[in-house]
């Protein structure tokens, strides 16, 4: 698996030129929890939310790491620029209709078909990047995204963040010392609720299911949306890894357990539409410490 | 020593519920409840069916006042009915020293697939856990992707209200 993008290239391509990005507007709050507070001082935060991609990327960053913010975000708008489907002058729209070659459009897209076919043949198919017939990489792309936003953190000297795209979160680091990330994953058939919470330093959490978009994911050995599990919950280090993962889980339905459980690296929790959940063994692995 | 704010709040096009633990040191916790865009078990759609995001923002402040009731171990706050793709719902939280202790759904339709779903078996981990990530201290959400406009209704969009 190389999808995590290029740590060393942390600069928006020039192709960001003409996109739309707006400076966020930041927020900070001391995180003035007990641990901190022990400190003497309390851990500043940056909290952030920027629409991108058809969704929401929310940041948890260090107060410190906000002059990198508005770079991370511009890369995130050049990735919908140039990775939507929905939109027609994409390179992969483009691609897709066959007006452009591969050696035409952004070098990006290459790794991600790569990463792509990689993924498919760990997931025996379940995973795919021609999901109805459509050549459409966005399973793969908003994990892809989340992690090399968090690298470009990490490369501009930051530990101690989190980037949520659209319920898939990279936790990298401590949000506060002697403090492990604490990510909660929405129970997919009671609103109001929490089905679990894991914990970890660098920890990625991705979740698929039908909650929010309804039967969306399409098995590719039926062509007919994946409905036997209410949702899937993969979790790793990586979220390139677990998003891509969580989508092939899902598609497959229960067969995943046994599948995610000689994954290495990554646990499963598994919800079926009836409320009967499923852990792989080594899940205990990211029980929250209290 | 503790403030505890609860806003239930029902839209026409959904849910939003906020529930908001302040201490006096300034640390929080939340946990919301998702109206979901989507239904959960028909086949064959792509696109999400998320609400307006504006119609929704305001809804955690608005709508009808908590009933709340004493009792022996806690007290019960019972929100409005609401309406959820599993049918009309009405969400009750017990609370105990500003902590959740028991949520309970205390109403919905016995018609339909889906609103069997959220009635029927608990999963094993939820109770526990859910005491755990309401009473303190989640710094993120997972959960089946929302759409932009479906992102107002998500827990995450919660938690980033609550410390925003």
């Amino acid at each position: 698996m190389t999808a995590a993008g290029r740590p060393g290239s942390p600069v928006p391509r020039a192709g960001v030129t003409g996109v739309s990005v707006t400076t966020p507007h930041v927020t900070t709050t001391g995180a003035a929890s007990p641990a901190a507070i022990g400190l003497g001082r309390p851990a500043m935060r940056l909290h952030h939310a920027e629409h991108v991609m058809g969704t929401v990327f929310s940041f948890d960053i260090p107060v410190a790491a906000g002059p990198v913010l508005p770079e991370v975000v511009s890369w995130l708008h050049w990735v919908d620029a140039t990775f939507s489907t929905y939109r027609a002058g994409s390179d992969v729209s483009r691609f897709g209709r066959g007006e452009l070659t591969l050696a035409q459009c952004a070098p990006e897209l290459a790794e991600v078909i790569g990463a792509c076919a990689v993924i498919r043949d760990l997931s025996d198919g379940y995973f795919t990047d021609w999901p109805a017939g459509r050549f459409d990489p966005s399973g793969f792309v908003k994990g892809w995204a989340i992690e090399r936003a968090a690298i470009m953190l990490n490369a501009a000297g930051f530990t101690g963040h989190s980037v949520n795209g659209a319920g898939d979160v990279q936790c990298t680091g401590e949000p506060e010392p002697g403090q492990p990330w604490r990510i909660g994953i929405a129970h997919p058939l009671r609103p109001a609720t929490l089905a679990a919470v894991v914990a970890g330093r660098d920890v990625a959490v991705a979740t698929s299911g039908t909650a929010e978009r309804g039967a969306h994911i399409i098995n590719p050995r039926t062509g007919r949306p994946a409905t036997e599990l209410a949702s899937v919950t993969v979790v790793g280090r990586r979220i390139t890894m677990a998003d891509a993962c969580a989508t092939a889980a899902f598609a497959m339905g229960p067969a995943a357990r046994e599948w995610v459980e000689h994954l290495d690296g990554y646990e499963a929790l598994g919800i079926a539409p009836d409320g009967s959940a499923w852990l792989t063994s080594g899940f205990s692995a990211y029980a929250p410490p209290d | 020593m503790r403030r505890v704010v609860l806003a239930l709040g029902g839209t026409i096009a959904g849910l939003v519920m906020l529930l908001s633990f302040r201490t006096h040191m300034g640390s929080t916790a939340v946990a919301g409840v998702t109206g979901s865009g989507g239904t959960a078990t028909s086949g064959g759609t792509s696109a999400g069916t998320g609400s307006p995001a504006g119609s929704a923002a305001g809804a955690a402040a608005a709508a009808a006042a908590p009933v709340s009731a004493g009792s022996g171990t806690g007290t019960a706050v019972t929100g409005s009915v609401i309406n959820t793709p599993y049918g009309p719902t009405q969400v009750q939280v017990t609370l105990s020293a500003a902590k959740i202790v028991k949520v309970t759904v205390l109403q919905h339709t016995n018609d339909g697939v889906n609103s069997q779903m959220i009635d029927g078996r608990a999963l094993p981990l939820l109770n526990n856990e859910t005491l755990t990530a309401q009473s303190a201290k989640i710094n993120a959400v997972s959960g089946a992707s929302y759409t932009s406009a479906g992102y107002i209704k998500s827990l995450q969009s919660a938690l980033d209200r609550a410390r925003g």
